[in-house]
């Protein structure tokens, strides 16, 4: 929809394309005829730029570990958080380029498998996009330009393009670089500013997982646990071992720890950045690959402390730490360049007095391949009994051979205020010193590439076909060969002989990464937690955090164009497990272990939602729901396969289609929070998390690319994932009565996944919003009806549903609406032991096709983006397991899964094939 | 420079292991050192996610420092 | 380099499992024979009342605990049970508290009845007499007076143990 119109804004204000760049970005042959490279007008990126979020942090997740706490009571974790950037100063220049946020899932669990072992494991799952930095360069020098559009309510900035090869940066003498007026190109001052230049990206999910045992003794305990991350391109495996040991009746505790981890780097370049990035440093470790270019890394990490804690008074206690952690391999962020810029030393040195002009590069950034850092740690805790509150004051100090010491100090006040609430405002101040190797951009008094001359001052030329023969030119330029014979010049291909700068004249090491940058951060925040009832705890929390060079202990304000802020918000849900299965001292603990198996019905399979309900008042349950669905293999028309040449010219409607989804896998997790008010009445809350990921390959028989349009470039695909929909709903009893139950549930899904995901601009070319199967909800008020019946006898059980979802709106933010769905479903199942059953169940589920289309833009590249082609029916086998821990200390949680065959389906239009769905979940009532 | 902020450190360790054999504080006069609000760390989820954000926008080593101490003193 | 982080490595492991292995040697349950301090015991709300001597010819299971300790608190279904089945047969569990505060364990209480008794120990000699090092200490004494048998803390698995031990003492002649 929107293009950038070479030249058509001539004379118009200074954002803009600069003239003498071409619409369409080459591959640099020749230096001299393009002024200026830009890479990608880019909105929003397919990722490559800067994901590799644990390359983002310096930090790796191995080292992070907080280990099992052993003391704690048995629990489970839910907790969602979201993180969210403000917008960097890019300095007027109009920017829409949203800003870095992340959606974070993570549950966790602690339990006891005998009176002195602990397992535990967690699971975490970011979701990062938005745009953050490549480098830093001269203000002056116009990194971030702006790309206007053409829209209904006039020219707006719709994006903002990288620039990050210059080859006309104006400097005065001292190399200083000065600002050209964009109307009238009248040179102004010296303008020494830096800026970030930006670039963004669309969506990336890490996963994490981290698993533990820890043992007990008396006044001793051991710890070991590991776990792994796992991102498009960075891999991570991570173990550790840590003890504690008590002395002096426990006043006094030593704790030891160590840990290694591994991590493999494995980054696809940013595909329309790199043809302008230097990369010969690196070049041992690119291959080459479908199109895309992938850095390979390796990086070994060790880590070890030793820790002290020590009770001071009956009020108060001391904690001490020392950690080192040896680091080696590649160290650097794959998508950070350095901004170097090129002078002439002849051209500097002529004694003129004019402004000179600067060749600006970006080079891949090069760190140490090693470090070493300490860190010393203290912390002091202090009753204050007039409160009833708790004072934390926490000091670190850490250094390496980067040059990088920081301080932080923290305080935190951590207030119960009655009926179970507990208030903890917290403060921190950090300041770190720069790296020893942190530049913002550099100069090098050498050209980035000259024409060779030889020892008699003459130009060098060489055929390309053939280049280690070397040809000068004569008088009359004719080309000649070192023995100074004519040489036919129309049968080779002749160019001059370039030679590339000197990278010994560079310092080994450099990096523009504002976090290696000398800085002070100041962050505040506060945390509630709520007791609902016994052994169910809400925690929220808020913090707020400002990042500014000014506020660097002792020197300072060199870097504040780095200068951002964020605000985290999050809020979990704790279950302490043995709270909820204690029962008051003094009744009989027979008794109570008995009744999970005996007042509990049997339980629907899992791909059943809303099937069962609660039959005491007062009676909670928490389930953790996960489904994960996979489609791939042939495309399909109807219930038939289909070539490639059927869908190119039918699959999109009034076009052809380029390209179709290769796969594309779904997972959902949920989770369900179920009370009952009353014996017949039962409410469920219900807030999930989406996430996706596809890939696309070309069509055979398709049309030929046009100019301006839109384009899928690279072996990775896309990924989308947030926060879906919430499902809120009241079930009601029906029909009661032994052996047979009815009930009916009214629910209604808040919109509150994302309908609004969009895909980077490439080359000048929108993105426009993702296809319609890669957004995260439906966008609308949707109506979930539902009735259900359940029948069992012995150990039989059997059961019927029939569902639908009624959308209740004509469209969605972006314009269309999911098609409105029925499903008639109805399962048998076989007890095959007192706390395992089996089931198999049938469903029938109809959908129709997308209503409307979307309002804004998206490129229509294959079947996927056009609303005929979603829904239809479909006919489905469910095999599933059902399990209950009938008693002991884990009574009461139930497990089930299920795996859900396709085996017929009747798409509407040009679908890819559905191969299956499998759905896991746990639950615990209390 | 550094190797004197190291020294400081075990200085202070040593220090503090030094001074635990003058503490006396009875099994039972742990009641307060037992509170919730007196743990090492008061809420575990939350600094899960802060140091995690820390780490991704700060350069500073991380302390992964085993749990364990104070408390009740409980067996 | 890599030499060196193996070093360390295994260097840690095998310290920390020398340590552990080399500490957990401390009894946490030990059987003796020493007779027993008198204590003069005090309701909760001060009054006082018989003392320990007073209960000689009967097994009394003494047991300190204070609210704000959980596994203490985990431990009172076992007492209940424990007063329950050996009541008739001459055992006596007493509950001393050790709260500082009367009104966190009164406050306990009110929310967890219990069926043995439960008194208080202000001036807190008792657990200096009885030389109380760990929360929750039980101390079982004969029908004698002396104390045969001490054990810290409490876990679930350590019952068997502490039935064992009383049925013991109430059935064995003096």
């Amino acid at each position: 929809m929107v293009n950038n119109k070479k030249g058509s804004h001539r004379g118009d204000s200074s954002h803009l394309i600069v003239d003498s760049c071409q619409s369409y970005p080459i591959k640099i042959t020749s230096v001299s005829t393009l002024a200026c490279a830009t890479f990608s007008e880019s909105s929003t990126t397919t990722s490559k730029a800067l994901q590799a979020l644990t390359s983002a942090a310096l930090v790796l997740p191995g080292l992070l570990l907080t280990p099992a706490h052993a003391s704690d009571a048995d629990r489970i974790n839910f907790q969602f958080s979201r993180y969210q950037e403000g917008k960097r100063d890019l300095f007027g220049v109009p920017n829409n380029l949203k800003p870095i946020t992340a959606d974070v899932l993570h549950g966790s669990g602690i339990f006891s498998l005998t009176d002195r072992t602990k397992f535990n494991f967690s699971y975490t799952q970011d979701t990062w996009s938005g745009a953050t930095p490549i480098t830093i360069s001269p203000l002056a020098a116009n990194g971030n330009r702006p790309i206007l559009g053409n829209t209904a309510t006039g020219i707006t900035t719709v994006g903002a393009s990288p620039i990050i090869n210059n080859s006309q940066v104006l400097l005065d003498r001292d190399l200083n670089p000065l600002r050209q007026d964009s109307q009238n190109h009248q040179l102004m001052n010296k303008d020494p500013r830096s800026v970030m230049v930006l670039s963004s990206a669309s969506p990336e999910t890490r996963n994490q997982a981290n698993f533990g045992l820890s043992r007990e003794w008396n006044e001793a305990a051991l710890n070991v646990s590991g776990g792994f991350s796992r991102e498009r391109d960075y891999k991570s495996n991570f173990g550790n071992v840590s003890g504690r040991l008590d002395f002096n009746q426990k006043l006094t505790s030593v704790k030891f720890g160590s840990g290694y981890t591994s991590s493999n780097i494995s980054a696809i370049l940013d595909h329309d950045a790199s043809p302008y990035i230097t990369k010969t440093a690196f070049s041992r470790q690119i291959e080459s690959r479908g199109g895309s270019e992938i850095l390979q890394g390796n990086r070994h990490d060790w880590t070890g402390n030793l820790g002290l804690t020590q009770v001071l008074t009956k009020n108060a206690l001391l904690e001490a730490n020392i950690g080192y952690t040896h680091s080696n391999g590649y160290m650097e962020n794959p998508y950070k360049v350095m901004t170097v810029i090129f002078v002439d030393p002849a051209v500097l040195n002529n004694n003129q007095t004019t402004p000179i002009t600067g060749d600006m590069r970006a080079l891949l950034e090069q760190r140490p391949n090693v470090r070493n850092q300490v860190a010393i740690n203290t912390k002091y805790i202090q009753y204050v009994s007039a409160f009833d509150a708790a004072l934390h004051l926490g000091y670190r100090l850490s250094t390496d051979d980067w040059g990088i010491n920081t301080h932080t100090f923290d305080a935190n006040w951590v207030q119960p205020i009655g009926s179970g609430w507990t208030l903890t405002p917290r403060i921190r101040y950090y300041s770190q010193d720069a790296a020893g190797f942190y530049n913002p951009y550099l100069f090098s008094q050498q050209t980035y590439r000259r024409n060779e001359v030889d020892s008699l001052g003459r130009q060098i030329w060489i055929d390309a076909k053939n280049p280690n023969i070397q040809y000068v030119r004569d008088s009359s330029f004719n080309l000649i060969d070192q023995n100074g014979n004519l040489v036919n010049e129309a049968l080779l291909n002749v160019q001059p002989k370039t030679a590339s700068f000197d990278a010994g004249k560079l310092p080994g090491n450099f990096s523009s990464d504002h976090r290696l940058a000398g800085f002070g951060a100041l962050s505040g925040g506060v945390t509630l937690n709520k007791m609902i009832m016994k052994g169910v705890a809400l925690e929220a929390g808020f913090e707020y955090y400002t990042r500014a060079s000014s506020m660097q202990l002792g020197s300072g304000g060199r870097n504040g164009f780095a200068d951002f802020d964020y605000y985290v918000a999050n809020a979990a849900l704790k279950l302490d497990l043995e709270s909820t299965n204690l029962s008051m001292p003094g009744r009989n603990l027979s008794q109570h272990q008995d009744s999970p198996t005996h007042h509990q019905h049997k339980a629907p399979p899992a791909g059943i939602m809303f099937g069962h309900m609660l039959d005491k008042p007062g009676d909670f349950m928490v389930g953790y729901r996960f489904m994960h669905s996979w489609t791939n293999g042939n495309m399909m028309h109807g219930a038939h396969k289909v070539n490639d040449q059927t869908i190119v010219d039918q699959g999109c409607d009034t076009t052809l289609c380029r390209f179709t989804p290769t796969y594309m896998n779904m997972r959902m997790h949920m989770l369900d929070i179920m009370y009952a008010p009353a014996k017949w009445w039962n409410i469920m809350l219900m807030p999930t998390f989406m996430d996706m990921d596809m890939n696309l390959r070309t069509l055979a028989g398709r049309p030929a690319p046009v100019p301006g349009v839109h384009e899928h470039q690279g072996i990775a695909g896309h990924e989308t994932g947030a926060v879906g929909d919430t499902m809120i709903s009241s079930l009601v009893k029906l029909i009661d009565i032994p052996g047979h139950r009815v009930h009916m549930s009214l629910g209604l899904s808040a919109p509150t996944g994302k309908v609004d995901l969009q895909l980077r601009r490439l080359f000048q070319i929108d993105g426009g919003l993702i296809h319609f199967g890669m957004q995260l909800g439906s966008g609308t008020w949707d109506f979930m009806p539902n009735l259900t019946y359940a029948g069992e006898y012995n150990r039989w059980s059997w059961g019927a549903q029939v569902n639908g979802i009624k959308r209740m709106e004509n469209q969605n933010k972006s314009g269309y609406r999911l098609g409105d769905v029925f499903q008639a479903t109805t399962w048998g199942g076989y007890d095959l032991t007192r706390w395992l059953t089996a089931s198999v169940r049938g469903a029938y589920t109809v959908q129709g096709a997308i209503h409307r289309d979307f309002n804004s833009f998206n490129a229509r590249i294959g079947p996927m983006d056009f609303p005929a082609n979603y829904g239809g029916q479909f006919w489905d086998i469910g095999l599933g397991l059902n399990a209950i821990i009938p008693g002991g200390r884990f009574a009461g949680n139930r497990f089930s899964f299920e795996w859900v065959q396709p085996v017929r389906n009747d798409f509407n239009g040009f679908q890819l094939e559905r191969k299956g769905a499998l759905s896991a979940t746990w639950s615990y009532r209390f | 420079m550094r190797i004197r902020k190291i020294i400081t450190g075990i200085f202070m360790l040593t220090l503090s292991i030094g001074l635990s054999g003058c503490v006396s504080v009875a099994a039972w006069e742990r009641g307060n050192l037992a509170k919730p609000q007196m743990a090492l760390d008061p809420h575990p989820l939350q600094s899960t996610v802060r140091m995690h954000n820390y780490g991704s926008r700060e350069a500073a080593a991380s302390t992964h420092s085993a749990e364990g101490g104070g408390g009740c003193g409980c067996y | 380099m890599i030499k060196h982080q193996v070093i360390f490595l295994t260097g840690s492991i095998v310290f920390a499992l020398l340590a552990i292995f080399s500490t957990s040697s401390l009894m946490a349950a030990q059987q003796m024979s020493k007779p027993s301090p008198d204590c003069a015991f005090t309701t909760l709300d001060g009054v006082p009342i018989q003392s320990l001597h007073a209960f000689q010819g009967e097994v009394v299971y003494v047991d300190f605990w204070a609210s704000w300790c959980p596994p203490c608190v985990k431990s009172f279904p076992f007492l209940n049970q424990l007063e329950h089945e050996f009541k008739a047969q001459g055992l006596r569990v007493i509950g001393v508290n050790l709260d500082e505060k009367k009104a966190d364990a009164q406050e306990f209480l009110d929310k967890n009845p219990v069926e043995f008794d439960i008194v208080a120990d202000q001036t807190k000699q008792c657990a200096k007499d009885f030389e109380v090092i760990a929360m929750p200490s039980s101390y079982l004494i004969d029908r004698q007076g002396n104390i045969r048998y001490v054990h810290q803390g409490f876990r679930q698995g350590e019952t068997d143990k502490l039935r064992l031990m009383v049925e013991q003492f109430l059935t064995e002649k003096p």
